[in-house]
């Protein structure tokens, strides 16, 4: 009479317990993959846990693979000069790379990146003494480098490189200031299936740009395969009087784009 | 009787295609296949508690290396998939290549052992069409115990269960 009963307790444990042993063997590997990207990024740099002032802001579970919001914050007081945000599995996993200038405000930086298989996201952080710190958040999504791009050829290339910026804060003289930098552009990443002539589209993305401020540095970008199509940028800096915001962006094509933006904006933003 | 209805029109917003999809391998898949069962993570985790299906991973390979700027970092990830899957790269094509059809009859009848009824799971990611056109495929071959796990490798790795690095089959 017990026995099916005993049966059932014992197959939800052993389901229990295989559940347990298959996430542990999940981490192993996850640490390790990480461990393996450290090493073919960084070599034999130490990179500290920087959870305490480095924080990821990501959904759990994105909506759209080939378009995953991530937000990096920055606190603390250990000044910063260099950022970096890796999508672990995907195979070109370094998204961005960013350095900072002087008139950067690199306490939030966010971008949009394409993920293709559930995976963890890396920030690195680099102070300014060199040393790197990271934190990590698992984000749960799949297909976004392999998703064939939504449009064709012709109107993924109209108005190529065009450039908006928009103001998330208001204007104040001296005082840090929040603005999205978008930029037109495909970002192919060659691995997007061409549903005409079932042929992989070649790699065409946005993979360096220069932005200062009256000429100051705020940032130097270089940019994977791992953003999405039609970069957004969303980074902060110390705008004084009023002054011009320039950004030279070039794709792997070394095809430049260059757009000029007063501060504060007195047009409708961008073209 | 309307809502009802009008949910069962809802479920039935994807229609089987009457041959093979030919389309992007992603989308929205129908909730079946004709002549084959679909099943879901708690199923197929009881079938392989208790059983010995073939289980089939339809992924398709991972692209070529793109032509990427000097430098960068290119590092494909291990395939992982459901532990005891052979991963056939070819099976579940539109439009199959004679030596891929070829390919995938030779594997299922060794992995089979030339028993039409026995068990055969095909699967690859959510939303994937390579896993139905290869369920569809091996039930046109004379197989009769045909499962479709849309679920795909994401969805058994979301309930917690374990996944395998493999090697796709030449």
């Amino acid at each position: 009479m017990r026995s099916p009963f005993i049966k059932i307790v014992l197959a939800a444990a052993l389901l229990a317990s295989g559940a347990a042993r298959a996430e542990e063997e999940t981490d192993a590997d996850r640490a390790k993959r990480w461990k393996d990207l450290e090493t073919a990024m960084f070599a034999d740099r130490k990179v500290a846990d920087g959870g305490k002032f480095i924080s990821i802001e990501a959904p759990d579970r994105a909506m759209d693979a080939a378009l995953v919001p991530v937000a990096v914050k920055i606190g603390g007081k250990v000044p910063v000069k260099g950022l970096y945000v890796v999508v672990d599995d995907n195979p070109s996993p370094l998204a961005a790379h960013f350095t900072f200038g002087p008139a950067a405000d690199p306490r939030e930086v966010k971008i949009r990146v394409r993920l293709e298989q559930y995976t963890f996201i890396h920030a690195v952080a680099e102070g300014a003494d060199g040393k790197l710190y990271q934190t990590a958040k698992f984000v749960k999504a799949a297909g976004g480098c392999s998703a064939p791009a939504t449009m064709n050829d012709q109107e993924a290339l109209k108005d190529l490189g065009a450039m908006k910026l928009q103001t998330l804060a208001t204007f104040v003289p001296g005082k840090s200031m929040e603005v999205q930098l978008h930029i037109k552009h495909p970002n192919f990443n060659g691995m997007q299936m061409d549903p005409v002539n079932r042929w992989y589209k070649p790699a065409r993305f946005i993979n360096e740009a220069e932005v200062s401020y009256a000429g100051q540095q705020v940032f130097h970008f270089e940019g994977g395969i791992s953003m999405s199509s039609d970069p957004a940028i969303t980074f902060g800096f110390k705008p004084k009087d009023r002054g011009e915001l320039t950004v030279v962006a070039q794709d792997n094509k070394e095809t430049v784009f260059e757009h000029v933006f007063p501060i504060p904006l007195t047009e409708p933003a961008g073209e | 009787m309307r809502p009802l209805l009008f949910a069962a029109f809802l479920a039935a917003s994807v229609p089987e295609p009457s041959g093979y999809w030919t389309g992007p391998n992603q989308g929205d898949t129908p909730d079946t296949v004709t002549g084959g069962t679909v099943i879901h993570t708690p199923m197929l985790a009881g079938m392989l508690r208790h059983g010995h299906p073939v289980l089939i991973d339809v992924s398709p390979p991972p692209p070529p290396p793109p032509e990427l700027p000097p430098g960068t970092v290119w590092m494909p990830p291990a395939h992982r998939d459901i532990p005891g899957s052979v991963w056939l790269t070819g099976a579940g094509k539109g439009e199959i290549e004679p030596a891929a059809d070829e390919l995938y009859r030779t594997k299922l009848r060794t992995l089979t052992g030339g028993d039409l009824g026995r068990a055969v799971v095909l699967y690859c990611h959510p939303k994937c069409w390579l896993s139905w056109n290869a369920a569809k495929r091996a039930v046109s071959y004379g197989y009769r115990q045909v499962y479709w796990y849309p679920d795909g490798i994401e969805g058994w790795e979301e309930a917690g269960n374990a996944t395998a690095v493999v090697q796709a089959e030449q």
